[in-house]
């Protein structure tokens, strides 16, 4: 009954797209009013059907109607409730059906939200939203149906969702961010797609464009961090990121939005770059696309891989449709986008926009090419090779120590041509502060280059980060605003200048963290019996007593470990050792201390028929602040979509008020 | 469990060595540790020896993990390598043959970094290659200033690309 | 029309989508072994009924060597095609078993029950499964008179492949 109904909810969602997609493009270009109104009708309708799968999806995985063939292939009556909503997204098909809710909300949302204005963009922008819809309905619909009849005999229990993603909460709230992320990135796509059909991108659509592109950035900076951190709680080897291709994957497409973001800015300041910002966008998306493929195809050796799937063929193909289009549509339309005359210096602004796009997509095409290489050296050598994290780390430290440079000198430089007295103020004033930044480090004992080297720029960005974000404020204070007022002002006159050095300031705090828990990490491997000690970093572990918990999907042996640290007893920590029925290696899930200035993180490797276990123990400085410094991105991203309270508007609005 | 099976193991590996008659027996992984040569330097051993070891066993890839190095990875395969690496750089042997000697039997895949030769060069050299020639194309543009004509190209209506080319001259111009 | 749009776009994108296109089909978990074509990795282990073995002295005839565990369904379900080979060619094919990742005792409760195809050699530290570039079981290699490996075998073997692959090694000089 369900799977009737599902399938036919999809079915009808794939209907309004293949309707809304050819309506679109045809009230685009004939600027039909009539043409948008039932295109934005169909958007709405494709929004509803896919929400109405969704929910039929659920209330067969709430109440384990095995008759669906994908609740009988991850549900389990032994799995608790809160996990069960959330295998919705533990597996293919019902991540493709997530993928489809997630693209008819996003749909719905610019239709209700684009209202005034931009007839003809928005008709374009939903046509290529139900292209997109288009494929993923076909996939649900299809090859990846989730709503599929099992076949007889109709079974009363399944194996349940992955006994990974049963571990951790954060497997709650990670895949759903990404999501958003990911998926959203449809979106400013199809709005870069109308520009270019359009033959214009003008500042009018430039401000959505940027708004839609800055709403998925701040939940895939969000969903990235996330699967750090449940990398880091979960999977038990003691890091956050192991440039694995799916994290890769998620990694790209940020990158690419960053550098759109970023062009964006000298786009609306100097009207240049409107090309690139165009095309990064374009890219941003196409990426999304070629992430998923190498995710869910299979032909990638990753965490993360689904099997080798028939969709991965239906995925290459989109993927090649979307890549040749969009060439072609860029080399046809690309000319009509005109760019003011620039004459910019190399040493501006401008200039460091320019060198931190560079740095990104090197950065994009670095991370891109290594994930692929595998496959690039089979197909011409023949041969497996790895290319793992030591090659990614090797190449992300000079490239990020680029970026952090440039997010010291950019906002200092003046836009513009300044003259050199000029810039030789604004580039020397913060040096104290980098000098600083390198005498904390040298103190605290940082030798390795690299370290020191961050450490200098980290204290030279963030002097003029703070300056730079601070100083209308000065300016206003000066007038005889008091302090408070000032920073209020200034936050809500500019909101998005403020965001943005929020979340400079972030990226420069998560640097920071990330190079000091990378070099300082301190490890042991200990065999201990019971009431024997190991000391690492401080910290003296007594391994107390083993107990077995017993539940209805899996059995732990849970170790007790009592934590001393500098003599002060601490608590105990109880990483687990967990047997699934359905798997046959245990899984170990970490227990993790967390404090602001350094992780304890214990692991059990193996449990000894004596009783005694393997332990693993891990000290990392400074963890907890690349999730605050990730966290306080995500936070500028958002205050950037504040609208600004301009002065006209205001004045204009008590000019009203006062005639009324 | 297998703490049990590694102290038995090393338990009579121990007595293997003690007994001088025993002689024939070479030890196990010896043998085919000549693949790669003698030792290139002296023998190694404590926290020198540790530290060197997880610096090796960080580049070499775990076979039947995820992406994992052999440092980072539970498993018994991981366990096994990593103490045969720890054996062969206390003989002496270095990085660079000890990894030639695990590659014998599992191929280039065992490395988490691609030896830079040949073909392999390209996934080194082409981020390189990518930087410079974008800091050659920026150099160019920022020499020769666009000249752009100012006739937008037909499908724009005309008020609306006015009224857009106005909005941005006062918008640069307001954003202080 | 921007035609260095389109050139540069399709250089990028060309052999991109070629090289992936080409994956599919390869397994990146599949690795094929550099071993092949080379010679076998010597090595001197006791089997469980104390006898040493030494792979060097078997050099002139076949041999098979076959890593595997009693936690290993594979090795479980080719133990009968094992045993009927070794029957089959006893005397002029070695059959090893080698143990990975399993202890001796589990192994020999195993075959005190099932009967064995010949010795179970005990790999302590695992340095002959690493030598043989084992990452799995069941993997079986196959050693030609002069000592060189001319194939190994993941999973289990099927009675037709072993019969061939022996035939093959048998007839050849």
């Amino acid at each position: 009954m369900i799977s009737q109904l599902g399938s036919a909810a999809v079915l009808l969602a794939l209907m309004t797209c293949a309707i809304g997609a050819p309506l679109g493009y045809f009230a685009g270009a004939s600027r039909s009013a009539a043409g948008l109104q039932w295109t934005r009708r169909m958007a709405l309708a494709f929004a509803l059907f896919m929400v109405l799968a969704t929910l039929l999806m659920e209330y067969a995985l709430i109440t384990h109607d095995f008759s669906v063939s994908y609740v009988a292939s991850v549900g389990s009556l032994a799995t608790p409730l809160h996990i069960t909503i959330v295998s919705l997204w533990s597996s293919l098909e019902g991540s493709i059906l997530f993928w489809g809710l997630v693209l008819g909300l996003f749909t719905a949302g610019v239709t209700l939200l684009q209202r005034r204005g931009h007839e003809d963009y928005l008709a374009y922008t939903l046509g290529t939203l139900f292209v997109i819809g288009l494929f993923f309905s076909f996939l649900i619909a299809g090859p990846a149906n989730p709503f599929r009849p099992t076949p007889l005999p109709i079974p009363t229990d399944g194996p349940g969702p992955n006994p990974l993603l049963q571990n951790h909460i954060l497997m709650i709230i990670h895949p759903p961010m990404l999501y958003l992320g990911y998926v959203g990135m449809s979106v400013p796509f199809a709005m870069a797609v109308a520009a270019l059909l359009r033959g214009q991108l003008g500042a009018s659509w430039l401000r959505p464009l940027r708004n839609w592109l800055l709403v998925p950035t701040s939940f895939l900076t969000l969903g990235i961090m996330l699967g750090g951190w449940w990398s880091y709680e979960v999977l038990g080897w003691g890091g956050y990121w192991a440039w694995d291709p799916v994290e890769n994957a998620s990694f790209l497409p940020w990158l690419t939005a960053l550098a759109a973001l970023h062009s964006a800015v000298v786009q609306q300041r100097r009207g240049t770059l409107k090309a690139w910002t165009v095309i990064l966008v374009m890219v941003t998306f196409l990426l999304t696309i070629l992430g998923t493929f190498l995710t869910r195809s299979g032909v990638v050796n990753s965490v993360h891989s689904f099997t080798q799937s028939p969709i991965g063929p239906l995925f290459l193909t989109f993927l090649g449709i979307c890549l040749v289009a969009s060439i072609i549509l860029l080399s046809l339309r690309i000319d009509t986008l005109v760019s003011e005359p620039s004459e910019d210096a190399v040493v501006s602004r401008e200039g460091a926009f320019l060198l931190n796009n560079l740095l990104l997509v090197t950065f994009t095409f670095t991370v891109l090419v290594g994930t692929i290489f595998p496959i690039i050296a089979e197909a011409v050598r023949g041969v497996k090779v790895s290319v793992g994290e030591p090659y990614f780390n090797r190449m992300a430290v000079p490239i990020c120590l680029g970026l952090l440079f440039l997010i010291g000198i950019g906002p200092a430089l003046p836009w513009g041509r300044a003259d050199k007295r000029a810039l030789q103020r604004a580039l020397v004033w913060p040096l104290p502060a980098g000098i600083v930044g390198l005498g904390i480090a040298l103190l605290a004992g940082a030798r390795s280059w690299s370290l020191l080297l961050t450490a200098f720029l980290a204290g030279y960005a963030l002097w003029v980060t703070l300056d730079q974000a601070l100083r209308p404020a000065r300016l206003r204070a000066k007038k005889g605003e008091s302090a408070g007022q000032a920073v209020l002002q200034t936050f809500v006159r500019a909101p998005r200048r403020t965001g943005a050095y929020l979340v400079h300031l972030g990226v420069i705090v998560t640097f920071v963290a990330i190079a000091i828990s990378s070099t300082y990490k301190e490890n042991l491997e200990a065999t201990l019996a019971p009431g024997q000690s190991a000391a690492l970093g401080g910290y003296n572990l007594t391994f107390k007593q083993l107990d077995i918990e017993q539940e209805p999907h899996l059995t732990a042996q849970k170790a007790t470990i009592q934590i001393e640290h500098d003599g002060k007893d601490e608590g105990t920590l109880q990483p687990r050792f967990n047997h699934y029925p359905t798997q046959r290696e245990p899984i170990g899930t970490p227990a993790v201390r967390t404090t602001l200035t350094h992780d304890l993180y214990l692991t059990v490797m193996n449990v000894g028929e004596d009783g005694r276990i393997g332990l693993r123990a891990i000290v990392t400085p400074a963890v907890v602040w690349v999730w605050l410094g990730v966290l306080i991105m995500v936070a500028g991203t958002v205050i950037c979509l504040i609208p600004p309270r301009s002065v006209a508007v205001a004045e204009k609005a008590r000019t009203v008020e006062a005639n009324a | 469990m297998r703490s049990i099976y590694l102290t038995l193991v090393v338990v009579v590996l121990s007595l293997a060595a003690l007994m001088p008659a025993a002689g024939q027996e070479a030890p196990l992984g010896a043998a085919n540790w000549d693949l790669v040569g003698q030792p290139d330097g002296p023998p190694i051993s404590g926290t020198e020896l540790d530290l060197i070891t997880e610096e090796v066993a960080g580049i070499m890839r775990c076979p039947v993990c995820q992406g994992l190095s052999i440092a980072d990875s539970p498993t018994a395969l991981a366990i096994a390598m990593k103490a045969e690496v720890k054996e062969m750089l206390s003989k002496g042997y270095s990085e660079s043959q000890v990894l030639d000697y695990f590659e014998q039997s599992y191929g280039e895949f065992i490395r988490l970094e691609p030896k830079a030769r040949g073909f392999n060069l390209f996934v080194w050299l082409a981020p390189l290659a990518v930087l410079l020639g974008g800091l050659l194309f920026l150099a160019m543009r920022m020499k020769k200033p666009v000249v752009a004509e100012l006739e937008p190209t037909a499908t724009s209506s005309s008020t609306e690309s006015e009224l857009d080319t106005y909005r941005e001259r006062v918008r640069r111009e307001v954003a202080s | 029309m921007n035609r260095k749009v389109l050139i540069v776009g399709a250089l990028i994108v060309t052999p991109l989508l070629i090289f992936l296109a080409l994956s599919f089909g390869k397994d990146p978990r599949a690795i094929d072994s550099p071993l092949v074509g080379r010679t076998a990795p010597d090595f001197a282990l006791r089997g469980l009924d104390g006898e040493m073995v030494r792979l060097a002295d078997l050099r002139g005839k076949p041999v098979v060597i076959n890593f595997w565990a009693t936690w290993c369904q594979p090795c479980i379900a080719e133990h009968p095609v094992l045993q009927a080979g070794a029957k089959q060619y006893e005397g002029s094919v070695e059959f090893l078993g080698v143990i990975y990742q399993d202890e001796p005792e589990k192994i020999q409760a195993f075959i005190d029950r099932r009967g064995a195809w010949g010795p179970s050699l005990v790999d302590d530290a695992g340095t002959v499964a690493i030598a043989y570039g084992v990452y799995g079981a069941p993997e079986t290699f196959f050693i030609d008179r002069n000592g060189v490996i001319v194939r190994k075998a993941t999973g289990a073997l099927h009675p037709n492949e072993l019969a061939s692959l022996l035939n093959g090694m048998l007839q050849s000089g």
